[in-house]
């Protein structure tokens, strides 16, 4: 029963943790029919720029904020400079992120060098309780609570706001949508900027839970972030909802009892569910 | 265009292309060993371009997973060389193991991809599983010496530099020739059918998965292949080989080189690897040189922006627009 608990809340918070990721991967992927393949980069980016500001400041919500905003930044020039050349070409819209993601990636290595960087967590979140058997840490419990909040947070802006309405009108008929008058150009660079600062949240999130950030951590999230998409239906929110907590537990479940295989396990998972529903599970399929 | 392409064989590129062959034959006797090196690498990494555009060029997928053929091919030479004998009998077994490994993987890699649909959750799902593979490799350290990477000795007949070259210029031709066969193939026509309309192609009572497992299948073969030559050249095998970058080398080889050419490989991987060495050339004046992937990436943006078409796409162009020039002013005389 400990162990059970443990792995609950485990399972949990390392689905929120992908959760954050794949979202930011979704919502631009759903809703502007762009596959960002920089998302891995600007999750690192946000993983060491947390680190740098929390090692000067030592204020959580400061540093956290800090890699949100200034990977903010960075996507929106992505998407004004680069993406938003390419609309409609998908083989260039993934060569050209995938280029991007070369170049910033080894930026990471330029300015923090190649190895790990290591960082503690803050006090506040730094303890743990002992439940019977169990260990819970706070950290974790945490990262569960913020998931939590992201995930409504982001429904409702898509579902209830006007911005959220002129989102979606804008993936339909963005020509229509200019012609009322407002600047749908606009609109999407602050969705694809918007997807960049939660790959970043992400990051900023990462780096306390492992206690070290590498640049071969945003390759590693990324592809995990990929199989949620794939698995919970390309372009579907809840769909990568639910995707990501289904990889959480399962990850956490197989990393305890089986841990050979766990590097194999979500594959097979990703591979399982597509030959029985190709279009994932929430299959609202992004069909170019 | 494409018949033009195969079948221009106007004397003036038959010419060139003789040549061209002669030059290669010849270059080893005058060349530095460093360059006769340079060049054997040319010529395997042409191979592994050229597998690369059967999927990217002819059939319009992007397979972000491609290097674990690639790599593999490299990590079965280097297992088997190591932990049986390194003779050109166990050569001949590499190959065998490695065509049949490859198969697998491609049949595989297809059944998972041909579900998933299109482009991008093809793209998305080759990547995870190349990166699933890479990690296999680097756990599985008793074979592959895991991070480390594994070093290997190769038969003798291999180990002369310059005799290599001559395999390896072989090797390029005999592979190129058996890739443009399978291209003018009924078989290959309809990979172009899938790529420019895969509604229409179905319609018309193809079985289109079936004929995208076979171009994977080729393709998978071909970079399998040339992994073990690349293995056998470098006498190493490290999970570089498989990784995402290795995909992305044989990515922008096929797109310097203009994809959906077959040829373009060549000129990719030729102008690639001359300025990767001329960059890490200048490392040790310049210190940023060290960063060759800051080029190499911002080279990658920069022809998908400007050159989208690569070299060949360029030169048949400019080509086909001098030849209009011709037949204007030649109705004009009139």
């Amino acid at each position: 029963m400990d162990v059970f608990f443990m792995l609950l809340i485990n399972g949990l918070a390392e689905g929120a943790l992908i959760f954050l990721m794949a979202s930011g991967l979704s919502i631009i992927l759903g809703l502007m029919g762009v596959v960002n393949f920089t998302h891995g980069t600007l999750f690192i980016w946000g993983g060491y720029i947390y680190i740098a500001t929390y090692n000067r400041t030592q204020s959580f919500l400061l540093s956290v904020l800090a890699a949100m905003a200034a990977v903010f930044l960075l996507g929106a020039v992505f998407e004004k400079l680069f993406v938003s050349r390419v609309y409609g070409n998908i083989p260039a819209q993934i060569l050209i992120t995938l280029g991007l993601q070369v170049i910033f990636t080894d930026l990471v290595r330029l300015i923090w060098g190649a190895t790990p960087i290591t960082v503690a967590r803050p006090d506040f979140l730094a303890g743990r309780w002992v439940i019977g058997g169990a260990t819970i840490v706070h950290y974790r419990v945490f990262l569960i609570f913020v998931g939590l909040l992201v995930a409504i947070g982001i429904h409702l802006l898509i579902t209830k706001t006007r911005i959220g309405m002129v989102i979606r009108a804008g993936v339909q008929r963005p020509d229509m949508v200019q012609a009322l008058g407002i600047n749908i150009k606009l609109y999407f660079t602050f969705v694809f900027a918007g997807g960049a600062a939660l790959a970043a949240l992400g990051g900023a999130l990462y780096a306390p839970l492992t206690g070290s950030m590498s640049s071969t951590a945003g390759l590693h999230n990324q592809v995990l972030a990929f199989i949620v998409v794939v698995i919970g239906g390309m372009g579907s929110f809840l769909g990568s909802a639910f995707g990501s907590i289904f990889l959480g537990l399962m990850g956490a479940v197989v990393a305890w009892f089986v841990p050979s295989l766990s590097v194999v396990a979500n594959v097979t998972l990703m591979a399982l569910i597509l030959a029985f529903k190709p279009n994932g599970l929430f299959g609202l399929a992004v069909k170019k | 265009m494409i018949k033009q392409q195969f079948k221009g064989s106007n004397k003036m590129n038959l010419l060139l292309l003789v040549a061209l062959l002669l030059a290669m034959m010849v270059i080893p006797h005058f060349a530095k060993s460093a360059t006769v090196a340079l060049i054997s690498r040319i010529f395997i990494l042409t191979v592994y371009g050229m597998s690369y555009d059967i999927l990217r060029g002819y059939m319009g997928f992007i397979n972000l997973g491609h290097a674990l053929f690639f790599g593999s091919g490299a990590y079965i030479a280097g297992i088997l060389f190591t932990k049986l004998d390194n003779t050109f009998g166990i050569f001949i077994l590499v190959v065998l193991i490695t065509i049949i490994y490859c198969s697998a993987a491609a049949f595989i890699m297809g059944k998972i991809v041909i579900r998933g649909g299109s482009v991008i959750a093809g793209a998305m799902i080759t990547l995870a599983l190349g990166e699933i593979v890479r990690n296999m490799a680097e756990r599985w350290r008793s074979v592959t010496g895991g991070a480390d990477g594994l070093p290997f000795s190769i038969p003798p007949i291999f180990r002369d530099r310059l005799h290599f070259y001559y395999y390896a210029l072989i090797f390029m031709l005999v592979m190129t020739l058996i890739l443009r066969q399978f291209l003018l193939s009924p078989t290959g026509r309809v990979l172009l059918a899938i790529r420019e309309n895969e509604q229409r192609a179905k319609f018309l009572g193809f079985n289109t998965d079936k004929y995208k497992m076979i171009g994977l299948q080729v393709s998978g073969i071909s970079a399998g292949l040339a992994g073990v030559m690349f293995g056998v050249f470098n006498r190493f095998a490290n999970t570089d080989l498989l990784s995402v970058q290795q995909t992305l080398n044989a990515l922008l080889i096929t797109l310097v080189g203009g994809t959906g050419t077959l040829y373009g490989a060549f000129v990719g991987s030729g102008f690639i690897a001359f300025v990767q060495n001329t960059l890490l050339n200048l490392r040790s004046q310049y210190p940023i040189f060290e960063r060759w992937l800051l080029f190499f990436g911002a080279m990658y943006v920069l022809v998908v922006l400007f050159m989208p078409s690569g070299f060949v796409g360029l030169w048949q162009k400019l080509i086909s627009e001098a030849r209009e020039k011709k037949k204007g002013s030649a109705v004009d005389a009139k």
